[in-house]
């Protein structure tokens, strides 16, 4: 599968982590990864899987390098109608009022420009005892098998 | 690939992001990074609050900066005493100092220094076990916070913690039994500015709603056109009158301390107000009004003489990052945002010169501690840590030592 990884983060921990998944994707898939700060909306490709990994900074808002991506999404209005994301959240349940709200509002953002997320939002919690890649590497593997038969190939 | 022999000063979260920026643009370099203690990760290990554990999950970052992308680790190395400033020049293409601020801010007013008033810094080591703190005060019934930034929402949340919620971090048990002996009956904490423009972030003001023994007053939060300052005052005015237990916490703004008032020890703070003055009766006074050098390194006059100062470029080879570059503001991302615009920079700048040394210039220093030396503590600290902690920490240099140098147990 064409797989393409997409960061937002603040401290790193969510690039960390991005690049973990594509490391353990990379044998059996085609996997690009990307910041978010890097990403052009019109380079949506919907022969692509995108998974998305974000974290939640502040209060409650987007990761730093989500916020220009979040920007050129206003901006441009782009119709993502075909196109098919699953996204990981990483939180910390000490913040519990806003705990993993940046993940949320990208997926709502996704959404809202008519993306199809498949599979659950999982959120990785930095006040717990998993690790995160512990959590993603599963998600990212139930991900690809739900996403099979929508991007009309096998997983 | 880049070649380049680069050392920097300061292995806490700056350095280490800096390490880590620079060696993913360029795999190639040889990166060293010396502290002064054995131990890595600086303001991540001693100054992120031992119940933020989450936050302290940077250092997992910063292990692979040495485990997978080359990084040296020179810990027990003090600059000026080990090594000199103008020795490490001399052997490095570039020399980077983030050794960050880690002195306490004097209050500057008359009785200051009066027993009784301790600063934010000091403390701190002291509670999360610092090899260099000394030990930790008697605070006595009614302690008094002076400062409106997050170290001292730290202070003052840790300060009203039960036993139970401490569940998790790695406070030690010197500080646990002292926490809980402390006697504290109320808790205040002083602003000078309003709480439209205090310094703390929302998210630790909102915090302080969880906690399980305490009763808030919020005094004169105010109100302000300003839709972020308003959301501020809205967060810090929510938790008036939360009443989970008997320790109070009182928030007070706008008061700025004019004298610290006491015989032969603190009895009471006397502010300015809006108003006029107010003096306010205490046990203790707990400063947490900013850092500023640490005195080893001449960081006014670098900085004074700096080519670009703005950009951390000090001289020709010589750079500053982080907290000692920028002053005591921002937070963990914030410098590395900084640490990655410095390290373009110095890539940009970097004209390695195959004469230089490198850290062979340390090779002679039997006393370093590497990297494989601290996984030897950091597993003893972990395997060590009791019921209740995730960690155990080493509290002495002879011990950090004794661990490194020494294989446990195999793992």
């Amino acid at each position: 599968m064409k797989i393409t990884i997409l960061y937002g983060t603040e401290t790193g921990n969510a690039e960390m982590l991005a690049e973990d998944i594509q490391s353990e994707l990379e044998g059996g898939h085609d996997v690009d990864c990307l910041n978010l700060s890097d990403m052009a909306p019109s380079d949506f490709d919907a022969s692509r899987l995108f998974l998305l990994v974000c974290s939640t900074y502040g209060d409650g808002e987007l990761p730093a390098s989500a916020q220009p991506f979040a920007e050129a999404m206003a901006a441009e209005q782009p119709d993502l109608s075909a196109l098919h994301f699953a996204i990981f959240g990483l939180g910390d349940s000490e913040y519990d009022e806003t705990f993993n709200h940046g993940p949320k509002k990208l997926a709502e953002l996704m959404q809202a420009h008519g993306a199809h997320q498949i599979g659950e939002r999982v959120a990785h919690d930095a006040s717990g005892a998993d690790m995160a890649e512990d959590l993603a590497f599963p998600w990212a593997e139930e991900v690809i098998a739900l996403a099979g038969a929508a991007l009309g190939e096998a997983a | 690939m880049t070649a380049g022999k680069i050392a920097i000063v300061g292995a806490g979260p700056s350095g280490c992001f800096l390490a880590q920026s620079l060696l993913k643009s360029a795999p190639g370099l040889e990166v060293d990074l010396i502290d002064r203690l054995p131990v890595p990760y600086g303001l991540v290990r001693y100054g992120v609050a031992a119940d933020h554990q989450g936050t302290k999950g940077v250092a997992r970052q910063f292990a692979r900066v040495f485990e997978r992308q080359g990084a040296r680790f020179f810990g027990n190395v003090t600059l000026g005493r080990d090594i000199t400033l103008e020795a490490l020049r001399g052997a490095y293409d570039a020399v980077v100092l983030a050794a960050g601020l880690s002195q306490d801010r004097p209050l500057g007013i008359p009785g200051a220094d009066l027993p009784g008033v301790h600063g934010a810094g000091t403390l701190t080591r002291a509670l999360y076990d610092h090899p260099d703190a000394g030990g930790l005060p008697g605070l006595g019934p009614r302690p008094l916070i002076v400062g409106n930034g997050n170290v001292a929402i730290d202070l003052l949340r840790l300060l009203a913690k039960q036993p139970g919620e401490l569940d998790g971090s790695d406070l030690g048990p010197v500080a646990t039994g002292w926490l809980a002996q402390s006697g504290i009956e109320e808790i205040t904490i002083a602003g000078r500015s309003p709480a439209a423009q205090a310094k703390f972030d929302t998210v630790m003001i909102k915090e302080l709603a969880k906690l399980s023994g305490v009763s808030i007053r919020v005094l004169g939060a105010g109100s302000s056109d300003d839709p972020a300052e308003q959301k501020k005052i809205d967060a810090v005015q929510a938790l008036d009158g939360i009443a989970t237990g008997p320790r109070r916490v009182t928030f007070r703004f706008g008061l700025t301390p004019v004298a610290v008032v006491g015989h032969s020890h603190v009895e009471a703070v006397r502010f300015a107000t809006d108003a006029g003055e107010e003096v306010v009766p205490c046990t203790s006074v707990l400063t947490a009004i900013g850092f500023g050098p640490s005195g080893d390194l001449p960081r006014e006059a670098l900085l004074a003489d700096a080519t670009d100062a703005g950009a951390g470029a000090l001289a020709p080879g010589l750079y500053a990052t982080g907290w000692f570059r920028r002053g005591p503001r921002g937070t963990i991302p914030d410098n590395r945002a900084d640490a990655q615009a410095l390290a373009a920079r110095i890539l940009d700048q970097l004209a390695p010169d195959p004469a230089k040394a490198g850290r062979a210039a340390l090779a002679g220093l039997a006393q370093a501690v590497d990297y494989t030396g601290w996984t030897r503590i950091d597993a003893h600290e972990i395997k060590a840590a009791p019921e209740g902690r995730c960690r155990a920490k080493i509290t002495t240099r002879e011990e950090m030592l004794r661990l490194a140098r020494h294989q446990e147990t195999p793992q």
